[in-house]
């Protein structure tokens, strides 16, 4: 039953798909679908992989999320720490494979935007700022961009500043790193010769049309277009059993 | 070993008008709150503050009018909403924001940290983070001479002051951080000057039994602070969780309008034992 499966849910399982078993994965800060999708994926599809928390432990038992994703109770379990200066060590080495990071605003090149709506000098909103963003973008083989709140002011033609480089902003020996971003209307990729935004899938009761004309540019659609698959009812569960507070709608709301 | 153990506010009088001024934990975790509290009572002004992704620790220190300048990778108050002050003055151009990303900052306290005037960080190139005027250090790119990798030379952070809030430590400043260590260690190479608040004072016999339990050794250390309860409303592993509904309330007073009645309330009555 599509219609009963609610977004957080979805999305969540949309990008525990793109954890592969024996990947080593980080999440950052303000991370809650991470973290689901994390240990969604560890408990399913991917039972190998190195899972290094942005509080630091490695492998941790996550029994639960909190407000912060920093906070020190996630590491229950741990089989040890590993500083995150240290996962940027291995991400300059190519060894993390796979990254989790949010965008106020995002363009057909995959550019994200984090530091400010308007003028930098003189911004209209102070963001919080990027994170790692800067860093991990291009250098990171994949990427996944999560938006809960896809429309026209989110993906624009252009992002007021640039804060994570896209296909055409970083340098050419980072083209072949892949970029996925996972919204609540759909998954897009930039799989094509000109590494520009496409549709991959829509997610159930969404359509082509919708999407396109959700988004403030004009967005491709993937020859093998089709819909985001759904997940399990044990799999729902188990999202339901580590965040019983429903932390993860706060970016929904 | 010198003694080092002083009061909060002798320790405080080590953080200049105009420091560059950087604190240990992450987030919402070890931040030395109660030490930033003492700063807002001494009125400390014009302070430049650096980390990789501070949260309420610097939002009180802006709100309080105790900061000129920002350099941080993010600032904000995780899921729980952007940081309020901060996002206020930096619109309104009562703060200098330049935003950082996190490896480089801590690529530029690495450099201080090994004595280095800078270190190479992969990434960042193509950001328009780079062409941002640097507030400290700055950025360069730079091609490495063995293989022409094109890479961003950061300068060197060295803080005047480094603040950080530990689960225990000595008379002396041997430090035993338990649970993650976040950037302390390498912040407490890189600063002039360190101090440390700590739970808990134990004696320099508990160290010389587990020495490799020791984080930061005490010539390291320049200020020892005994100050229980030093990170709350953050949390201290081991010790105590996070008050989310703290800082849910810090929130909304701000919002409000009403951080100085937070102030007031919180921090200038609050005068530690």
């Amino acid at each position: 039953m599509n219609d009963k499966i609610e977004m957080p849910d979805l999305m969540v399982y949309a990008m525990a798909s793109q954890i592969k078993n024996f990947d080593t994965v980080l999440h950052g800060v303000a991370s809650p679908l991470p973290v689901i999708a994390m240990n969604i994926a560890r408990k399913t599809h991917a039972p190998d992989m190195a899972f290094i928390s942005g509080a630091e432990g490695v492998d941790p038992e996550v029994a639960r999320i909190y407000p912060s994703s920093f906070d020190p109770r996630s590491n229950r379990k741990a089989v040890g720490y590993f500083g995150l200066h240290e996962a940027f060590d291995l991400a300059q080495r190519g060894e993390l494979e796979v990254m989790f990071l949010g965008a106020a605003q995002i363009d057909r090149y995959g550019n994200t935007n984090l530091s400010v709506i308007g003028d930098i000098d003189r911004p209209k909103v102070q963001l919080p700022g990027g994170a790692a963003s800067a860093f991990l973008m291009p250098i990171t083989p994949r990427v996944v961009v999560w938006i809960t709140r896809h429309s026209n002011r989110v993906f624009v033609e252009q992002v007021d500043f640039v804060t994570g480089q896209g296909y055409n902003k970083r340098p050419e020996e980072y083209r072949n790193n892949e970029l996925v971003v996972i919204s609540n209307l759909g998954v897009m990729n930039f799989k094509n010769s000109e590494r520009v935004m496409q549709i991959q899938s829509c997610h159930p009761g969404r359509t082509v049309d919708e999407i396109r004309e959700k988004t403030g540019f004009d967005l491709l659609v993937a020859p093998d277009v089709g819909e985001t698959p759904v997940p399990s009812t044990e799999v729902i569960d188990l999202i339901h059993e580590i965040d019983p507070d429903g932390i993860r709608w706060t970016e929904f709301r | 070993m010198r003694r080092v153990l002083t009061s909060l506010e002798e320790a405080a009088s080590i953080v200049k008008d105009g420091d560059l001024v950087t604190t240990g934990g992450a987030t919402f975790h070890r931040a030395p709150m109660e030490f930033v509290r003492e700063l807002v009572r001494q009125e400390r002004k014009n302070l430049t503050l650096v980390d990789r992704e501070p949260a309420m620790d610097f939002d009180l220190l802006i709100g309080a009018g105790c900061v000129a300048k920002i350099r941080a990778g993010m600032l904000a108050f995780e899921v729980l909403g952007l940081a309020p002050n901060f996002r206020r003055k930096s619109e309104a151009h009562e703060i200098i924001t330049k935003e950082g990303a996190c490896q480089p900052i801590i690529a530029g306290l690495r450099a201080a940290a090994m004595g280095l005037p800078s270190l190479p960080v992969k990434g960042m190139l193509g950001s328009d983070l780079l062409d941002i005027s640097e507030v400290i250090g700055g950025y360069k790119q730079v091609e490495d001479p063995f293989t022409g990798e094109r890479m961003l030379a950061v300068r060197a952070i060295e803080p005047d002051v480094a603040v950080i809030h530990v689960q225990k430590a000595d008379e002396y400043g041997n430090v035993r951080v338990e649970g993650p260590f976040y950037e302390d260690v390498i912040k407490a190479k890189a600063a002039k000057m360190v101090v440390v608040t700590a739970e808990e004072l134990i004696p320099n016999d508990e160290f010389r039994k587990m020495p490799q339990a020791t984080t930061i050794p005490h010539f390291l250390v320049d200020a020892v602070v005994e100050t229980p309860k030093g990170a709350y409303p953050c949390s201290c592993f081991n010790y105590y969780d996070a008050d989310y509904g703290h800082i849910q309330e810090y929130l909304e007073t701000v919002a409000n309008d009403q951080f100085k009645e937070y102030l007031e309330k919180y921090v200038l009555r609050e005068r530690s034992s």
